[in-house]
């Protein structure tokens, strides 16, 4: 009797022990799935991020140089050593940042002959009410009636004054009074304000911004290449110190 | 395996749909970087600085993650993932919705402004909506699929753990 408890106390033993070395086993194998399974997703994570980083996508934006559009104003030189092309909506508030950020500078670079600039401001922000339409024909409309000079003071005030995405929004009158204060003729510029006489202009930048792959505003380009900021504040130092 | 319920397949049918819409939906945007900053830009939610990281990463996370749901792997965990961004995605949707804007999702690819959001925003809603129900029901599912690495890296460990008693009997 004693020798066959012995037995099999001998017996469980044995089979506990193998019981033990299998479990172990098991968990040494999930725990190497584990870590080898942890391993490929961050291999795939890697990989794939260093493959679209290594993709530059701005050269699929393609657009005039500056001073060449049919729809925008320029100031500086046209044999200034570099230009910038800002597409920009008026409602746009990055937009209005970065004229506030920019625009003594770059008016400064310009009048010294470093840059040519040209602002192309479209409709981007049709689906926050008819602000940004009204607002880019009534710039139209000074361009047309006053020519540039007149529309650059319009288009920078149009940008101090510029409204909340959320509104409320400036009436055509607000956009007339704007337009006087710019230098423009109260009776050349309001019946084309009021009645948005240049809707066609409107429609024709946008089309042509939307031809040259421009997806949003502001999108900038120094000297044809496209800048890919971190923040409005970087892209005005991009812009100020690469023309400086 | 083989003592896998029904829902087993069920399981693995939504892993090839959430995982294979997730493939592809971010591989489309791999090669454009641009293109997806502009799209995240878009919403208009997250702060300046955070738009180009975010605008990076999400490509390669939507491919990964479609990945290992479509090979069965950590698939709770990917689908907890897969989970979270869809509810990210909806309410960014929802938002530039309520709040007016007209942009393309930028779900496959594209982004920025589009004059016919206000039409989409609904059906893209649902669409994330529905995915996020096969998600949701993965991260309960989890290993319990069939053909997945899940279940061949460590479904053995649950079989043996299984048969163990009567072994050592």
């Amino acid at each position: 009797m004693a020798s066959k408890r012995e037995k099999a106390a001998e017996r469980a033993e044995r089979a506990a022990q193998l019981r033990r070395e299998q479990q172990a086993a098991e968990r040494r194998r999930t725990l190497l799935a584990v870590g080898g399974g942890v391993l490929a997703v961050l291999v795939l994570l890697g990989g794939t991020l260093a493959y679209t980083l290594s993709q530059d996508s701005t050269s699929d934006i393609v657009a005039e140089s500056a001073g060449e559009s049919a729809y925008g104003v320029t100031i500086g030189p046209d044999d200034a050593p570099h230009e910038i092309v800002i597409y920009e909506d008026f409602l746009c508030p990055f937009c209005g940042q970065l004229e506030a950020a920019t625009r003594d500078d770059l008016a400064e670079l310009a009048e010294a002959g470093n840059v040519q600039v040209e602002y192309r401001p479209y409709e981007l922000l049709s689906g926050i009410g008819d602000y940004s339409r009204r607002a880019t024909n009534a710039f139209a409309v000074v361009l047309e009636a006053e020519g540039p000079e007149v529309a650059k003071v319009f288009h920078d005030l149009l940008f101090e004054e510029q409204p909340s995405e959320s509104g409320p929004f400036p009436s055509d009158e607000d956009l007339i009074d704007l337009a006087v204060e710019a230098g423009a003729d109260e009776d050349a510029v309001t019946d084309g304000i009021v009645g948005l006489s240049q809707a066609d202009w409107v429609d024709g930048a946008t089309q042509a911004a939307r031809d040259a792959g421009i997806q949003g505003t502001p999108t900038v380009l120094l000297d044809g290449e496209v800048l890919q900021p971190a923040s409005v504040d970087d892209l005005a130092d991009q812009m100020i110190s690469g023309v400086e | 395996m083989s003592d896998l319920p029904v829902t087993g397949w069920v399981g693995l049918l939504a892993r090839l749909v959430v995982g294979g819409v997730w493939i592809a939906a971010g591989a489309v945007k791999l090669p454009d970087p641009y293109a997806s900053k502009t799209a995240v830009a878009a919403y208009d939610v997250l702060p300046a600085s955070w738009v180009s990281p975010v605008g990076l990463l999400l490509p390669p996370l939507e491919v990964v993650i479609g990945l290992v749901l479509v090979a069965g792997l950590f698939t709770r965990w990917a689908a907890v993932a897969s989970s979270v961004l869809l509810v990210l995605f909806v309410v960014g949707i929802a938002q530039a919705w309520a709040r007016g804007l007209t942009i393309d999702c930028g779900c496959f690819g594209g982004g920025g402004y589009d004059p016919d959001a206000a039409a989409k925003y609904p059906w893209e809603i649902a669409r994330d909506v529905g995915l996020l129900a096969l998600s949701a029901a993965l991260v309960w599912l989890g290993p319990r699929t069939r053909w997945s690495l899940d279940g061949l890296l460590f479904g053995s460990a649950r079989a043996s753990a299984r048969t163990e008693p009567r072994e050592g009997a």
